[in-house]
């Protein structure tokens, strides 16, 4: 197995006005290629600013980032953001399409922000996804017209159209009803089991009994670290970790 | 209502800078309108002004020699309409040498040595007649004709044709002389003793007076009782001084009309910003609105909260305005001031201000207004759900145009987002079009002007120089231009006035000679032919008496009807005089008006490096000589230049309001687009692909702008050179534009639109995607 993914000591510091907020302690994780891990935490605990950091979006006040050979936290904005173009797939809770554009055009965007990528050669990658995510139907349409579930797989196919190195779900199934974000989620597993290394953050014990590993975050700290598979094993330590932090 | 009251303030400070800018285009708008308003309210006011201060003559007579007594003049004083009058002033029409060179009839006119009670002179440069001097003090209009400064000497020709040679020591103005009418003499004035001494036989005298009005407006009343007076003829012309204000008053009035279209076009263009940013305020605060309504604010509130808004911008803003305006409003002024050699500050005014107050916080409110009902009229759910309303179902055509063409994709999304927003880029879009149309006008004004001053044939002015002669015959004079060395032709011309049988009086010029080595212009139509009863016309002599080329016209000698002759009009061509309403016609044909018609004057052509003084030698040998040579000079008014100048203001601040517009459109729809950028560069988009997208939509509006603005700017030159010389009766004019100068505004109005959304684009190319992210 090859480590893809390495963060060290990371911390970040939000800093509003005067008041400083601590939102990483000093985090270090590595992926390997392949993993499925999820992150778990109570709301506020630092989840989602772990995943930006480690997907380019922001930068750590202190710390490393490598992934795939590259150090993120060396990085200017530019290069970061072809980084992200080229190695890092989103997904997050509120969809964030592009509201003007078709489900289709959505899909190709990160595609076609790259300007050697052949037409042609986008178009068949596209619909290829959303034929594997039951959606081609609705390529034409645009986002508003479709249902949450639907969406959310647009976002998934989007997040895939560039062969991303690693994908960022962050609580991918949060804004989607039980039968909806389950299918989301199998298509998630899907991808994992082709080979796809993903890292999602979630609420729910249902998802995270998907993953590998989880790792569970509180006040900016991976304080556990448990194995996936058993669902009620997963929210009895959350539980538990609830209890100890109070 | 301390609510709203709240959410205005806190509204307008989070925008600052567009309240700043807003603020600006305000300002400049009221100072504009200020500016226009004042104008016009005072454009006679310098000249009210200054013929109070001198206690001027309503009504001057000059008088038929021998005709009149001193009897008939006390009994014009003492008609009821009359409260005052300078007297009898003598004047005598003679012929003067000014500084040695040229030679000029003038009217030499007596005034007291006291500066009198009624009708007294405005001395502007050196000073006023002193008792026991034998010298001169020139009118202004003579003064700046024939070039004259105090020092100069003016000799004077003597009923015996012996000389005198008098120095000038002042230049006054006369509020009575009129410059536009050319039938009076220019005036020198002298003392009654230095008269005297020069014209000892008070025979020749010519009488005037000049009367003061209980009525000013009763001039044509008094006119019509003092005729009837007597059964005779004797009042040989008057003054009315309504025409002489008139004239004065001409220069400023042009200076008005561009002026107003100033304030027009500023207006406009900040109502087309104020509607762009309410609009899209509203736009970007639709899910914001909804909330508000939400927590319980009514419909009206939320317009009230944007009218509030406005208000307060517009009303500080035409505050702010109308005080610039006042102290630039004796500027427009300067050009009459400067020419009656006084100052003049127009007086504050409540009509002024109640109607800039009016006027722009007026149109102000009413844009955002109409703009704030649509945001109030949203519907509470649908705007917290989905914010702004949904955007085009189907991509613009010509987004799919250039995706079709292959344009990278961030160039196809800001492409796109021009067209999302259709009002509001039209509103943008027009604004720059306006700025567009502004210089292109200006430059083709000047296209036009560098044209015609290259080749004053366009403005019928064919000749080079011109002679006249007064005691030699008509014979001798031709004799000597015929052998002059470096004349190349000439022709003569012979000048009378004609009226027609509806008793319309105006000057004919009867012409004979090369006239084919002139290149007389014939915009329409073509020129006469020789010994023929044909005419060509200035356009304003067909519009006056409503004829059309192929009609013929039946003349008298104006003053005595007895004969008639008829001509066909065959051609219009560009007569600069007496607002077109001239005719020319061969010499030949007009002997059978006026036995008497020779050439009195002759237009030369010269050789290119003719050697002036040579000819100047040889047509005017000595100072007795009766012939005078007189060169063309200038012959562009300055008040057409002046307008260029203010048409390339005027498109200059276009220019720059469309700039502070387009600013303020990428500031909003990138504000609104925020969340659209954050995803967009979470998925990759680099920061210069970001600043691509966003200056895109900038430059198809520029690009759109001058694709109207540059034909509807030609367009709109030439209807309006059109019509201004068809109102001055001038007759076609041709315009020209440099072609590779409009080339070169294409690029230079793109960039400068691109400029104006730049920062906007590098503002929403650095802004944090977490932060966007999270304003869930
Ligand atoms: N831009 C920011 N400025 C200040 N504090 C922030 C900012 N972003 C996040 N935080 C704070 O950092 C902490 C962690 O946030 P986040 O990573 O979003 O938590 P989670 O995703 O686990 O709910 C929270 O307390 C949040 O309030
Ligand atoms: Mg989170």
């Amino acid at each position: 197995m090859t480590t893809l993914v390495k963060v060290t000591e990371l911390e970040k510091v939000y800093q509003t006005g005067e008041i400083k907020f601590q939102a990483l302690r000093g985090i270090s994780l590595e992926i390997q290629a392949g993993d499925f891990v999820a992150i778990m935490g109570e709301s506020g605990s630092g989840k989602s600013t772990l995943l930006h950091v480690i997907g380019g979006l922001d930068q750590p006040t202190s710390g490393s980032v490598w992934m795939a050979g590259q150090q993120l936290d060396k990085m200017n904005e530019t290069e970061l953001a072809r980084f992200r173009r080229s190695e890092i797939g989103f997904v997050f809770q509120f969809f964030n399409l592009i509201e003007n554009l078709t489900v289709r055009a959505n899909v190709e965007l990160p595609a076609l922000l790259e300007d050697q990528l052949k037409k042609k050669e986008i178009r068949r990658r596209s619909e290829e996804l959303l034929e594997r995510l039951g959606i081609s139907d609705q390529a034409n349409k645009h986002p508003w017209e479709l249902s949450g579930g639907q969406q959310q797989r647009v976002a998934i196919a989007r997040a895939f159209i560039n062969f991303p190195t690693l994908l960022l779900a962050d609580e991918p199934t949060g804004n989607l009803d039980t039968s909806s974000g389950d299918e989301v989620l199998d298509i998630l597993k899907d991808f994992n089991q082709g080979g796809q290394t993903t890292l999602m953050v979630t609420h729910a014990a249902s998802a995270a009994k998907l993953a590998n590993y989880v790792l569970f975050i509180r006040d900016g700290l991976i304080v556990d670290r448990m194995p996936g598979g058993n669902e009620k094993a997963i929210a009895r330590r959350l539980i538990d970790l609830r209890q100890r932090g109070s | 209502m301390s609510a709203v009251w709240k959410k205005i303030v806190a509204d307008l400070f989070h925008r600052r800078w567009i309240t700043f800018l807003v603020t600006c285009t305000v300002i400049v708008s009221a100072a504009l309108l200020t500016l226009a308003l004042s104008t016009l309210l005072n454009l006679s006011g310098p000249y009210d002004k200054l013929f109070d201060e001198l206690n001027s003559a309503h009504l001057w007579l000059h008088f038929k020699p021998y005709r009149v007594s001193s009897m008939d003049i006390r009994r014009i004083e003492a008609l009821p309409g009359v409260v005052d009058s300078t007297d009898v002033q003598y004047s005598y029409f003679s012929q003067v040498t000014i500084s040695n060179e040229t030679r000029a009839w003038v009217d030499l006119r007596v005034i007291p040595l006291e500066p009198p009670n009624v009708h007294s002179l405005k001395v502007i440069a050196g000073r006023y007649l002193l008792p026991g001097k034998d010298e001169i003090l020139i009118e202004k209009y003579a003064a700046d004709t024939y070039h004259v400064a105090v020092g100069d000497m003016i000799e004077v020709t003597r009923e015996d044709n012996t000389k005198a040679a008098l120095p000038v020591i002042g230049i006054a103005y006369d509020p009575m002389y009129d410059t536009y009418r050319s039938n009076q003499l220019p005036s020198l004035f002298v003392s009654q003793d230095t008269f005297r001494s020069q014209f000892p036989d008070q025979d020749t005298w010519v009488w005037s007076v000049g009367l003061r009005l209980a009525d000013p407006e009763a001039v044509d009343e008094v006119l019509d009782e003092i005729e009837s007076m007597r059964s005779s003829e004797f009042v040989d012309t008057h003054t009315d001084w309504r025409d002489a204000k008139e004239s004065a008053v001409f220069s400023v009035q042009l200076t008005f009309a561009f002026l107003s279209a100033f304030s027009i076009f500023a207006i406009f263009a900040t109502i087309l910003i104020v509607v762009s940013v309410v609009s899209s305020m509203v736009l970007s605060q639709i899910r914001q609105i909804g909330i508000l309504k939400a927590i319980g604010f009514t419909g009206n509130q939320v317009s009230l909260l944007y009218v509030g808004q406005y208000a307060i911008i517009s009303l500080v803003g035409a505050g702010l305005g109308f005080i610039l305006g006042l102290i630039l409003a004796p500027l427009p002024l300067q050009t009459i001031t400067a020419s009656l050699g006084t100052t003049y500050y127009p007086p504050f005014s409540f009509l002024l201000m109640g109607l800039v107050f009016l006027i722009i916080p007026g149109t102000n409110i009413l844009a955002a207004w109409a703009a704030a009902r649509r945001g109030a009229k949203a519907n509470v759910i649908r705007s917290i759900a989905t914010g702004a309303e949904s955007p085009l179902q189907k991509p613009f055509w010509g987004t799919r145009f250039i995706e079709y063409l292959g344009a990278p994709m961030t160039i196809v999304m800001g492409f796109n987002d021009t067209f999302a927003k259709p009002i509001r880029a039209i509103l943008t879009g027009l604004n720059l079009t306006l700025g567009v149309i502004g210089i292109v006008f200006g430059l083709t004004l000047s296209g036009t002007l560098q044209t015609y001053r290259e080749n004053p044939a366009l403005l019928g002015i064919v000749y080079d120089a011109f002679v006249t002669r007064q005691d030699s015959s008509d014979g001798r004079a031709q004799r000597i231009l015929s052998q002059a060395p470096g004349v190349q032709a000439f022709y003569g011309e012979y000048r009378l006035r004609v009226k027609t049988l509806d008793g319309e009086e105006f000057l004919l010029r009867a012409v004979e000679g090369e006239l084919s080595a002139f290149p007389f212009y014939i915009p329409e139509g073509r020129f006469f032919y020789l010994d023929t009863n044909e005419a060509i016309v200035g356009r304003g002599l067909l519009d006056w008496l409503d004829l059309e080329i192929g009609d013929s016209l039946t003349l008298t000698l104006a003053e005595n009807d007895r004969r008639t002759e008829t001509w066909t009009i065959v051609g219009v061509y560009p007569e600069p005089a007496d607002a077109g309403q001239r005719m020319i016609v061969p010499l030949s044909s007009v002997l059978a008006l006026d036995r008497h018609a020779a050439s009195e004057s002759y237009y030369l052509k010269v050789d290119q490096n003719v050697d002036l003084l040579k000819l100047r030698k040889y047509i005017e040998p000595d100072k007795d000589t009766d012939l005078t040579l007189t060169l063309v000079e200038e012959a562009i008014p300055s008040s057409v230049i002046f307008l260029q100048l203010a048409i390339f203001m005027l498109g200059g601040i276009l220019v720059a309001i469309a700039v502070v517009n387009v600013f303020i459109m990428s500031l909003l729809s990138t504000q609104e687009k925020i969340r659209v950028v954050g995803i967009l560069k979470t998925i990759g988009m680099i920061p210069f692909q970001v600043v691509v997208m966003i200056i895109t939509s900038a430059g198809v509006l520029g690009m759109l702008a001058v694709l109207i603005g540059i034909p509807a700017g030609l367009l709109l030159t030439r209807v309006l050179l059109t019509t201004l010389s068809n109102a001055f009766g001038f007759g076609l004019v041709s315009v020209s534009v440099n072609v590779l100068v409009i080339i070169f505004l294409i690029p230079i109005i793109i960039s400068i639109s691109l400029l104006g959304s730049l920062i906007p684009a590098r503002w929403a190319s650095r802004i944090s995607i977490v932060r966007v992210l999270r304003q869930e």
